[in-house]
């Protein structure tokens, strides 16, 4: 299958998010040309930086002419690389890889888009397309400081206040707290209307955890972006296998639903590391 | 109906997963089994944690073909007994491949392997892109190797082919004297993949080892090769994606016969 071969393509764009993020555009002319497969919300990429390394990143979005981005934060070498690539670089990637967010059938669902960092990324390539099939939803980023938070005036120009809530543990910006208060509270509020509630939620898995036992409590349909160290990206090395159940995140996730959580023994507890050893998260 | 005894591992299905694929974790080799293997293999382990290469180390270069150089990335058989002792609790029959860096680790390492439960061992001394190649491309080291392995365990010792040497059933006449219950055949072969546009070979490693459709040929060249000569079970392994490349291999070719699962990605 094409998706799992590693194609190099250029950079066509980057713009800087905050100050150790950054969004990626990824020249897919060459690609498209081929009736390449198009990427779908909640979908991610094993991306190599020629001569460093290969890492799963979630796609953030498409721009008008169909190309593909990443949003990357500086942590590691790899991604060190990846951050101070510059447009016409080369860099290599395999997917769309997994599965991705199922969007409701019905226009009247309430729809809540909760996220921590950069686990916004999804989250942005969702909205998109929420956006473009007419779908009103809330849109929740948390960050520990002002100066973290991404995508602030792309969601600020497109959504209005009542849609968009921010929040920023210094209370540097936005509501002070954690952003999974906010979500608990609006969860109240919205849980007493016969809507249908869809909450899609990506971070750092101690906040999905959370988002996981609020929306337990009021039986919304849930789905989760969950991440973990991969090397195949497609189904064969098992390092991403959750216990007891043996679901592959790379393969029958990254998004999983309430009722898959559920079965998890490992959510918010375990991950796997290179060498296949059990770590706590 | 699919029932095997393959050198005293009673097996219900003839289709073991072969080493390297979903053996890291107890809840994937479940799921194998699950869907119908009569065994698996785990992925080779060591005597001690081992991070192995970096990434790109897995990828496809054709349709169900892959390379890879993993570079025996192994969590060390310590902290591997947990995961031998969960499986375990399926009772299903478990193979564990090991590698050692010397003849006293890998006796070391099936021991441990041995009492924590597993039901077979099979011997990596062939990875083709890590140390222990040297051990599979050397007849005489074979012979010693297994031999020690062999003396020192109670279980069925199976031992995985290198194909990438000029005469493999020198090397399987070798293990066959050495004691070993059964050969697997084959290991991948020697790979590389160059981009073009960066001119970098992909994998970290630089090369590494072919594995799936393409090698599913030369598999079968080597295993009717192998049971002209050996007296011991050939289990054949190599670019399995269907029941006729299984059904290939049992005409009239190996005893008994090894699948590698590789899931769907389509």
């Amino acid at each position: 299958m094409i998706k799992n071969r590693i194609k190099t393509v250029k950079v066509l764009d980057t713009k800087i998010e905050c100050k150790d993020v950054k969004t990626i555009t990824l020249n897919m002319e060459g690609l498209q040309t081929q009736n390449y497969p198009e990427p779908l919300p909640g979908q991610f990429l094993m991306i190599w930086v020629p001569g460093i390394d290969e890492i799963p990143m979630s796609i953030s979005g498409i721009d008008d002419e169909g190309n593909w981005q990443i949003t990357v934060k500086k942590v590691g070498d790899c991604t060190k690389k990846l951050f101070n690539l510059e447009k016409e670089e080369f860099l290599g990637f395999r997917g769309p890889l997994g599965n991705n967010f199922s969007i409701p059938t019905n226009q009247n669902s309430k729809i809540f888009l909760v996220g921590g960092g950069t686990g916004l990324a999804p989250l942005r390539f969702l909205s998109q397309k929420l956006t473009s099939e007419d779908f009103e939803f809330i849109l929740l980023e948390g960050a520990k400081l002002k100066k973290e938070l991404i995508y602030i005036n792309e969601f600020e120009n497109n959504f209005n206040n009542s849609n968009f809530y921010i929040c920023t543990e210094d209370g540097s910006y936005g509501k002070k707290g954690l952003v999974t208060e906010t979500f608990h509270s609006l969860l109240n509020e919205y849980s007493k209307s016969k809507n249908k509630i869809y909450v899609y939620s990506c971070g750092p898995e101690k906040m999905l955890y959370e988002v996981y036992h609020l929306s337990e409590r009021v039986n919304v349909e849930l789905q989760v972006s969950l991440e973990r160290i991969m090397r195949c990206g497609c189904g064969l090395c098992g390092l991403c296998s959750i216990d007891p159940v043996g679901f592959l995140v790379c393969k029958d996730g990254p998004i999983f639903t309430m009722k898959q959580l559920k079965k998890m023994d490992d959510f918010g507890k375990f991950k796997r590391d290179f060498s296949g050893k059990k770590i706590q998260i | 109906m699919l029932d095997v005894n393959l050198s005293g591992l009673k097996l219900s299905s003839p289709i073991i997963l072969a080493s390297g694929i979903l053996g890291v974790s107890y809840s994937s080799m479940k799921n194998v089994i699950d869907a119908g293997a009569g065994a698996v293999t785990t992925k080779s382990i060591g005597p001690r944690k081992r991070i192995g290469y970096k990434n790109p180390s897995i990828f496809e270069v054709y349709p169900g073909t892959f390379v890879n150089s993993v570079g025996l990335g192994n969590p060390g058989i310590d902290d591997f007994i947990y995961e031998i002792e969960e499986i375990k609790k399926y009772e299903f029959p478990l193979i564990v491949s090991v590698f050692g860096d010397s003849t006293k680790s890998y006796i070391e390492v099936a021991k441990k392997a041995e009492k924590a439960g597993c039901d077979a061992i099979e011997l990596n001394i062939s990875c083709p892109h890590a140390e222990v190649s040297s051990i599979g491309i050397d007849k005489n080291l074979t012979y010693s190797l297994v031999r020690d392995v062999t003396s020192n365990l109670n279980i069925p010792v199976l031992v995985k082919l290198n194909p990438n040497v000029t005469d493999i059933i020198e090397i399987a006449l070798s293990a066959e004297k050495g004691g070993a219950n059964a050969v697997v055949a084959i290991n991948t072969l020697q790979a590389m993949v160059i981009d073009i546009n960066t001119r970098q070979p992909i994998l970290s490693h630089g090369s590494g080892g072919l594995s799936g459709k393409a090698i599913h040929p030369i598999a079968i060249k080597k295993v009717y090769d192998l049971y002209k000569h050996l007296k011991i079970p050939i289990i054949g392994c190599g670019g399995i994606s269907n029941f006729k490349d299984v059904i290939e291999f049992f005409s009239g070719l190996s005893h008994k016969f090894k699948t590698q699962e590789v899931p769907d990605y389509d």
